[in-house]
């Protein structure tokens, strides 16, 4: 039963690092390394608003979201559409400039343990005889409800269906009116956006560390390999499975190995099915 | 409506349109035609400025240096460097070659993708018009696009075409692949959309001899010159044309 709770727990953190990650790269074929450092920026600037301005906790974050979006928009508008299209310039810049706001922050000063956001409800429950955080449940319940909207928004909205015509065939979008530089700015602003909910659920489950902007893109990319890079529902899948496997390991194996889980997958996936488990990156398969 | 003088159009040193000059009034049915490499696509995407999008695109992966010359005068206003989703939003509305659907979304979902410009109550005007013109895509509605035949891929590209809410649609070879029948109904269904949307059609064929029933003017292409033009009944009596483009 514990495993089962923290297993989804798990996963669903996993999918919330990944969503974004996985929607700009299916949007605009952008991967974008920079998304662990806007995730922990994110919580850096909730932080900074509500211990330095004092701003109220639930208006922080909003102004954390709203910063991080405009900064992830910023970022394409200003850098990476430059290089739209040649991946590998794309991964370097973005991993640049993913250094340049980590390593920007540990030289600010933003270092240690001493930096943490309080929880949305204090306290803790039993479910089945097990113990759970309060904020736990919160971050399955806010995380299923976010992909839910992300769901509908793709679905039945007008630039959600015009971001998901974009994504399976950019030029065909384009003859339907469809402007491909600005829906790639507005990909990478929703993407940042998710990183920034990202972070506003599951900071406050632990320090915000600079360290932990990697953590979270090893992650990210390790689900959106596993799951099929370019696919969303794939990529939920593979939070599961990693989420559980992670969670398998640390009770069977040990703590310390919990890390290993992800980059295993990502071998093991890139060994038996490259393209991931609902990947449509065929070109790679016959490659490989 | 349409209006093209000195169409080039180079991809590095080859020159795949020359000197293509052209002229497409309200409401008319305009045809090109030529075998294969005639030039027939890229006049195409040279009209709906997609020959820009992928001068940009070859230009920043270090591609082929594409060079675009030429005027194009859409009701009286010149297209020069206009991106290709202004053009839309102006209403020249390309229908690609090979259909180009969006394989991983719905029938209705294309069409909804394709409404993207249009307000809620036109596209919902329009997606009833695309129902009655093609009544099989209303029956796929929920269908996946990558499982549908050819034909009605070719069906739903033109229905979602039509959502961006074209004063001038241009279709890029729809019959390409197609049965005789199906070839048949497509035209019969051109020629329905012409009559009561009252829109331009520019439509290109390798074969001229499905499409030249229903076409006002024509233009025929041979290695990105256009070698001959006239009404339907000049190209008709024309016996080289006849020998070379219809199999008569």
């Amino acid at each position: 039963m514990e495993i089962l709770i923290y297993g989804t727990i798990n996963s669903v953190a996993l999918a919330l690092y990944a969503l974004g990650f996985a929607m700009v790269y299916g949007v605009s074929r952008l991967p974008n390394f920079a998304h662990g450092a806007l995730y922990v920026l994110s919580g850096f600037i909730t932080w900074t608003v509500l211990n330095t301005l004092g701003l109220n906790y639930f208006l922080s974050i909003l102004v954390s979201f709203a910063a991080t979006a405009i900064i992830g928009a910023l970022i394409y508008q200003f850098v990476l559409i430059r290089i739209r299209g040649m991946e590998i310039s794309e991964i370097i810049a973005s991993y640049a400039i993913a250094l340049a706001i980590l390593e920007g922050m540990r030289w600010a000063g933003f270092k240690g343990m001493n930096y943490t956001l309080p929880v949305f409800i204090e306290g803790s429950t039993t479910i089945a005889g097990v113990t759970v955080d309060v904020h736990r449940l919160i971050v399955v319940a806010a995380g299923t409800a976010l992909f839910g909207l992300l769901w509908v928004f793709t679905r039945y909205t007008r630039i959600g269906l015009a971001l998901r015509g974009m994504a399976q065939d950019e030029r065909a979008a384009l003859m339907l009116g469809i402007d491909s530089d600005v829906m790639a700015v507005v990909a990478m602003g929703m993407g940042s956006l998710m990183a920034a909910m990202a972070a506003a659920l599951l900071l406050p489950l632990g320090n915000i560390v600079v360290e932990s902007g990697y953590n979270v893109l090893i992650l990210a990319i390790a689900v959106c390999i596993v799951g099929g890079i370019g696919s969303w529902g794939g990529a939920v899948l593979a939070a599961f499975i990693i989420g559980f496997a992670q969670i398998l390991t640390v009770v069977f194996i040990g703590p310390h190995f919990q890390q290993v889980v992800a980059l295993f997958a990502i071998i093991i996936t890139l060994i038996l099915k490259p393209s991931g488990l609902f990947g449509q990156q065929k070109e790679l398969e016959e490659r490989v | 409506m349409l209006e093209a003088s000195g169409m080039m159009v180079f991809y590095e040193n080859m020159l795949a349109l020359n000197n293509i000059s052209m002229n497409c009034e309200s409401d008319q049915i305009v045809g090109v035609f030529g075998a294969n490499s005639a030039g027939k696509s890229t006049l195409m995407y040279a009209l709906s400025g997609i020959i820009l999008d992928i001068k940009k695109k070859e230009l920043m992966a270090g591609g082929e240096r594409i060079t675009v010359a030429g005027d194009v005068l859409f009701d009286g206003k010149a297209l020069t460097g206009v991106k290709p989703s202004k053009r839309a939003k102006m209403g020249i509305v390309l229908c690609p070659e090979r259909r180009r659907i969006f394989k991983e979304s719905t029938v209705l979902e294309n069409l909804k993708i394709g409404g993207y410009l249009a307000s809620p109550a036109k596209a919902r005007d329009t997606l009833e018009f695309v129902f009655s013109v093609f009544p099989v895509l209303d029956k796929l509605k929920k269908r996946i696009g990558g499982f549908l035949s050819g034909g009605e891929q070719q069906m739903l590209a033109i229905g979602r075409a039509l959502m961006a809410q074209p004063k001038i649609l241009l279709l890029d070879e729809p019959l390409l692949g197609l049965s005789p029948l199906m070839q048949a109904m497509l035209i019969r269904s051109t020629r329905d959309i012409r009559d009561q949307k009252k829109i331009s059609i520019i439509i290109t064929e390798q074969y001229a001899r499905p499409v030249l029933p229903i076409v006002d003017y024509a233009y025929v292409l041979e290695n990105g010159s256009a070698v001959l033009e006239g009404t339907r009944n000049d190209l008709m009596d024309n016996p080289d044309v006849r020998a070379a483009y219809f199999g008569i």
